[in-house]
């Protein structure tokens, strides 16, 4: 047997045979014990005031993000709606399909609209109030497929966008090449309103509009 | 009489230090008690020299840079040199491994050693009996599996100097299993 074999097999022998002393449990315990402990009626202020502080960082976090949602990119995605919508309302007036359904009665254009989408939007007669009813399209805005009611206030073709709300969002009244676009939520649904009326009859409109689908 | 109300960071950071000494100082328990163990050979004092080093470890946690293991055994391994001077001073005479008992066992040759009839009770008791700068060096390498690096560090020499107390040590280990295995034969045989 040479050296090396030797001090193999006994570092071997210490590895497998040497008594190993675990640290006993109440050691530990001991020892834990022993740590500067945090006194009794204390850690609950602190430990509170912890998490309140932890709580308000989070909750600063929440209204920056939703400040910054609602001041940056919620005007982006309202800008870029009414661009949408603008456009597609400029499209129907100037061709020759305005609706896809001609009718003054409410009860014949929404089930018209719900066989036709996956929700039903509120439909209103509000010709008693100066706005006539003149039919519904289905349109395509944000990749969704929409409806569109159509009414007339004296010679003005007002166009209501209706589609189930996704997100809260803000009201916005913004003119844009001479046209009027308001913009609501309202019975769980997200309304825009496109039209050459007048921004006093329109903001008009949008309200009577609020008021029927939140009583629906 | 009652202390005052210590501010609200005190707390924070107690509770933060207490948690990373969960997480790094205590799953070494084991192996900062073994190595006291095996140098103060005497299960009270191993006690309080690892209650005393740990202690020591959670109140310096913060300067903890890199692996804990080694870091807490260097404490440990302070601690059990502190106690020995103050108990035991004629056991770290041994420490001085150029002593001339130790020349003296060390020319012989480890081949007549019988590791076959190796038992624990004999192993044990030579590790024991070893001086305690070749015990800790064999504690640290064979049973806590340590780097070279790590155990210069704990024990405070040079990695050569490891090395070589390592292989001296072995040797030394060997050596006096066979006297103690040659000693109760003879016994016996009486």
């Amino acid at each position: 047997m040479n050296r090396d074999e030797a001090d193999r097999e006994i570092s071997a022998a210490i590895r497998d045979h040497a008594d190993y002393h675990a640290a006993p449990a109440s050691l530990v315990s001991d020892i834990m014990s022993a740590l500067p402990a945090v006194p009794e009626e204390a850690p609950r202020r602190p430990r509170w005031q912890y998490w309140l502080a932890q709580t308000a960082a989070m909750a600063s976090v929440a209204v920056v993000t939703w400040a910054a949602t609602m001041g940056y990119l919620r005007p982006g995605e309202d800008d870029r709606l009414a661009t949408e919508i603008l456009a597609s309302h400029v499209r129907a007036t100037l061709g020759k399909r305005l609706y896809d359904v001609a009718s003054s009665d409410q009860h014949t254009v929404k089930p018209w609209l719900s066989a036709r989408l996956a929700y039903s939007p509120p439909v209103s007669d509000l010709s008693t109030q100066g706005f006539e009813l003149l039919g519904a399209r289905l349109d395509h805005v944000s990749g969704q497929q929409v409806a569109v009611l159509v009414y007339k206030r004296r010679q003005h073709i007002v166009e209501t966008y209706v589609w189930p709300a996704r997100a809260r969002t803000a009201a916005v009244s913004l003119k844009r090449d001479g046209f009027n676009i308001e913009h609501f939520a309202a019975g769980e649904m997200d309304f825009w309103l496109v039209s050459d009326l007048n921004r006093n009859e329109l903001g008009d409109f949008a309200r009577l509009l609020a008021q029927q689908a939140t009583s629906l | 009489m009652s202390p005052e109300p210590l501010p609200p960071v005190y707390y924070r950071r107690l509770a933060d230090r207490r948690a990373r000494f969960e997480q790094l100082v205590l799953p070494h328990m084991d192996a900062a008690y073994n190595l006291a163990r095996w140098l103060t050979r005497n299960d009270q004092d191993a006690r309080d020299v690892v209650q005393d080093a740990v202690l020591r470890a959670f109140r310096f946690l913060d300067g903890l840079r890199g692996e804990a293991k080694p870091w807490l055994l260097t404490l440990v391994r302070n601690s059990c040199m502190s106690w020995l001077k103050a108990n035991r001073p004629s056991e770290l005479v041994a420490m001085d491994p150029d002593s001339a008992e130790l020349q003296r066992v060390e020319h012989q040759t480890p081949e007549t050693l019988a590791l076959n009839a190796l038992d624990r009770r004999l192993l044990n008791e030579a590790l024991a009996a070893l001086p305690a700068c070749f015990r800790e060096a064999l504690i640290l390498r064979e049973m806590e599996d340590l780097a070279y690096k790590d155990i210069a560090r704990i024990t405070d020499v040079p990695i050569g100097t490891v090395m070589s107390r390592l292989a001296r040590g072995r040797r030394l280990l060997a050596d006096s299993m066979r006297a103690i295995s040659r000693a109760s034969t003879a016994r016996v045989r009486e």
